[in-house]
């Protein structure tokens, strides 16, 4: 194995090491200290930044395209095969690198502002997860590995937006972005059996198979739907302010930075496949259209900072889709590092906003100007006030997704509860002894 | 050769023999139950790793098997809480872990008959595994009756009762192949006769009903017969099973979204995963099969590890618990919390855990041969993951209880039992070439009799 393969190894394998060890110690009953975790994951990230930064010396010093690291298959059985190959290319190594720099940061950051916090060591147990899932999905060099990955993202996202689990609001937010991260993953997990079956394999290490139009738009409305659910893309933005209810560092690592840009990485691995697709990129693109318009006029009418940003985000994001069905690839790519480092720092501010507004406002003399009136200035005010009620409720998304989904299946549900209850006649209870759930006045749940 | 033959059956006898006997010995002797059981299920242990490592390389799946339900059943004499470590539940155990050993290991259909049997009597027995309702008796009675049946037409009509002599010859045709049908959908849940599973869930003793759901005789049935015995028939009629199976997956997985008793929750998804187990095996493709293999071992060990934490909480924090409101036992038992979300997701297909790669060739596998049908496993599976998340947010989160005076996390031989379950999964999902490719060896023997009946 080579120095950059060697590297590229390392540099996936570091974050998921450190969080199998602290979780492996925690089973066996001892919490590390703040300060044994928080200088663990500083020389973690430290030494994953110098080394990405030595393999893009490496690289740029040989002139090759990409580091690759062949491990055989995970699993096999006859001509299916689940390849271990990790890629590290042009396009992934942004990615990567965006990645450990930015974890490295909300590490740092996060040492100081959680300090004391009760769950200041599960945060940071899942920070490492996290990092490991994104750097597993940026540097995979298959579809299934990336979806591994995608899914290891998906879950830590749930557990950080559950992160107060005093609180119930908090918990019912994880389990709804949990369902919608659940139905977009079908998605992949269909497309990439598709190509499986079609092209024989989900590899892209030596680009990806050729397909006919009629197979690359299938394959690519199917990557569309787990990259618009992962990437909080219409119809699915309703989950984005419920996500606002974790950490603000983690909101602003997963909201702000990688986890969703996740989804446009994965429209750029397969632009090949678009590249033969007219409809699927012009659905990509409406699909940018649309959740840029929705988030530029939802975000006006937010009244936290968090969602507000979070808004912002996904206006950015949807142009980034816009760009990725124009084929404007490497455009995309840079508007998402530019983007992402932009964000989190402004997501890292939102705790001393109004600090920061005043400070601004004084250093310009008390003669700060207003901006965001272009809406103001276009739309008659009938309108206005109609785009007012419909950015309220965030475009109705969530009501929409709740009659047209949650209600029918839960209203199939009960009434097979029904069916399954008929000709059932139910004994008396048996006694059961039972300590008392309830805790003492006062100390009610919500 | 016959020296060999003397000491596999004479290991398959000790196997089934010590536990059988060490329930006898509990009705004598009631005050050591747990340990008489522990050492009980360790001789199975010890003796069925010895007849996995005898066995032919891709001729070892019911051996291996016998290993999981005896490691099963070990874990279970070590976890269970001493409210329940009592004579007559521990010599249940045994006496059902005997008679799944014997079911497991015969290629006698009279004694896999009597396995079956046997397995089901002490949940028809008021007072030691029987529930409140009158569907799980029914249910099984039926499954026993259409077996039974089912053997005496293959008898008759095939003149041999030696699984090896009646391979591939489609003894008793069609109707003895409905009666073993039948068998399996009463037996494994299959719908519509699924609700009894959730009854014996709610009203039965946990332990011992995770045990017999775990046993997956349905499944047993389909690959230690159906399919060797009925190739021909299989190919043309068995997708009707799988269909009814897939149907199963789904129907299950929507049922559970509104249900508010844990027990019956975790019923139905486990109902819900382990009814691809049978569309996988009869998908034909030797992906489909292998996952399905797989994805037999992952279901067993997670609901049954599922399962058991949920008894921990019962006998902790009382038997009313309910995935209606948010308890917050969590900040009383993190470890219990984490082994629970880390068994529940290793169920539907968390990555770094066996089950991602069991669903993977399983999904890919149903999708090859049922590619519309198909589509409806993810489905389920992603129903399953929201409605077993629900639930461990429902259990352990929310806001700190007080007021508890027990000893709430788990205790070190629940966390040994649990840790042991925890590392099978997850050691499995980072390395599975060492289950799937002997699991994949396995499936090329099923394969080989269910492609003989593609047209």
């Amino acid at each position: 194995m080579s120095f950059p393969q060697a590297g590229l190894v390392f540099a996936v394998l570091a974050p998921g090491a450190v969080f199998a060890v602290f979780a492996l110690v925690w089973l066996l009953g001892w919490t590390p200290g703040e300060r044994i975790v928080s200088r663990a994951t500083g020389i973690t990230f430290l030494a994953c930044v110098a080394d990405l930064a030595a393999i893009l010396f490496k690289l740029g010093t040989t002139g090759a395209d990409a580091v690759v690291v062949t491990f055989g298959n995970w699993f096999a059985v006859h001509e299916y095969r689940f390849p271990l190959v990790l890629m590290a290319d042009r396009l992934s190594l942004p990615f990567l690198a965006l990645t450990v720099v930015l974890s490295g940061l909300i590490g740092r950051f996060s040492a100081t502002y959680l300090h004391r916090e009760r769950g200041f060591f599960r945060f940071f147990l899942l920070l490492h997860l996290f990092a490991f899932g994104s750097l597993l999905a940026f540097a995979a060099g298959s579809f299934d590995l990336l979806a591994a990955g995608w899914e290891l993202v998906g879950i830590t996202s749930v557990l950080l937006i559950a992160f107060f689990q005093q609180r119930t609001a908090p918990v019912e937010n994880g389990l709804r972005v949990f369902a919608v991260y659940r139905a977009c993953d079908i998605g992949l997990l269909v497309a990439i059996f598709a190509m499986h079956d079609w092209a024989g394999t989900a590899s892209f290490v030596s680009g990806v198979p050729a397909l006919t139009a009629a197979r690359s738009t299938t394959i690519c409305l199917l990557l569309l739907l787990a990259a618009a659910g992962k990437a909080a893309q219409i119809p699915f933005s309703g989950w984005l302010p419920r996500a606002m209810e974790g950490p603000t560092p983690s909101s602003a690592i997963f909201y702000g930075a990688i986890s969703i840009h996740a989804g446009a990485y994965l429209l750029l691995r397969a632009q090949p496949f678009l590249a033969h697709s007219r409809w699927a990129a012009a659905f990509v693109m409406a699909t940018g259209v649309a959740t840029a318009i929705h988030g530029t006029i939802v975000g006006r009418a937010s009244a936290d900072a968090k969602t507000s940003l979070a808004y912002a985000s996904l206006t950015q994001v949807g142009v980034v889709f816009v760009e990725i069905g124009l084929g404007w690839k490497w455009i995309a790519v840079t508007h998402i590092l530019g983007h992402a480092t932009v964000r989190t720092l402004q997501f890292l501010r939102t705790p001393s906003m109004l600090h920061d507004y005043h400070r601004m406002h004084s250093a310009v003399g008390g003669e700060l100007a207003q901006t965001g009136k272009h809406l103001e200035e276009t739309f008659p005010e009938h309108v206005q006030w109609w785009l007012y009620r419909w950015a309220l409720d965030r475009g109705h998304l969530d009501t929409i997704l709740d009659r047209g989904v949650i209600h029918p299946l839960m209203q199939l549900s009960r009434m097979f509860a029904k069916l399954d209850g008929l000709g059932l006649h139910r004994g008396p209870e048996p006694i059961r002894p039972a300590l008392p759930l309830r805790s003492p006045a006062g100390q009610e749940s919500e | 050769m016959p020296a060999l033959l003397f000491n596999e059956m004479f290991l398959r006898c000790i196997a089934i023999a010590v536990p059988w006997l060490a329930a006898a010995v509990l009705i004598a002797d009631r005050r050591h139950a747990r340990p008489i059981g522990f050492s009980a299920a360790l001789v199975s242990v010890l003796v069925s790793a010895l007849l996995v490592r005898a066995a032919p390389s891709g001729e070892s799946l019911f051996q291996a098997l016998m290993l999981l339900y005896s490691c099963l059943t070990l874990g279970t004499t070590l976890a269970i809480p001493k409210r329940d470590c009592n004579s007559p539940t521990i010599a249940g155990i045994l006496f059902l872990l005997g008679a799944t050993l014997l079911a497991y290991s015969t290629g006698n259909l009279l004694v896999f008959l009597l396995g079956w049997i046997l397995s089901a009597i002490p949940f028809f027995i008021p007072g030691w595994f029987a529930a409140h309702t009158w569907r799980p008796r029914a249910a099984l009675s039926l499954s026993m009756a259409a077996l039974g049946l089912a053997i005496a037409v293959i008898a008759w009509q095939g003149g041999a009762i030696a699984i090896d002599g009646l391979k591939g010859r489609s003894p008793g045709g069609i109707p003895a192949f409905t009666l073993l049908v039948t068998a399996v959908v009463f037996r494994k849940g299959i719908c519509p006769a699924h609700a009894w599973v959730a009854d014996q869930a709610e009203s039965g003793p946990v332990a011992p009903t995770a045990l017999h759901l775990n046993g997956h005789f349905g499944a047993l049935l389909v690959a230690k017969l159906i399919v060797p015995l009925f190739p021909g028939t299989a190919g043309h009629l068995f997708p009707v099973l799988s269909y009814l199976a897939i149907a199963t997956a789904l129907y299950v997985a929507i049922r559970a979204l509104s249900e508010n008793c844990p027990r019956r929750l975790l019923a139905f998804i486990a109902l819900s995963q382990s009814a691809s187990i049978l569309a996988g095996l009869e998908s034909r493709t030797a992906e489909g099969i292998a996952g399905a293999l797989v994805h037999w071992f992952v279901v067993t060990v997670s609901t049954m590890g599922l399962m058991a934490i949920l008894r921990l909480l019962e006998v902790r924090f009382g038997e009313n618990l309910t995935a209606s409101t948010h308890l917050g036992l969590g900040e009383h038992a993190p470890r219990m919390a984490v082994s629970f979300v880390v068994f529940g997701l290793a169920l539907v297909g968390l990555p770094g855990t066996l089950s991602f790669c069991s669903q993977d060739l399983l999904i890919h596998g149903t999708l090859m041969s049922h590619p519309l049908t198909g589509l409806i496993l993810p489905v389920a599976t992603a129903m399953n993951a929201v409605s077993v998340y629900r639930l461990f947010t429902r259990l352990f989160l929310g806001k700190r209880r007080t007021g508890f005076t027990v000893m709430a996390d788990a205790l070190p031989r629940e966390r040994w039992a649990l840790a042991a379950g925890l590392l099978f999964v997850v050691l499995g999902g980072l390395f599975p070439n060492v289950i799937v490719a002997q699991r994949s060896a396995e499936a090329d023997n099923v394969a080989s009799f269910s492609l003989e009946g593609v047209p």
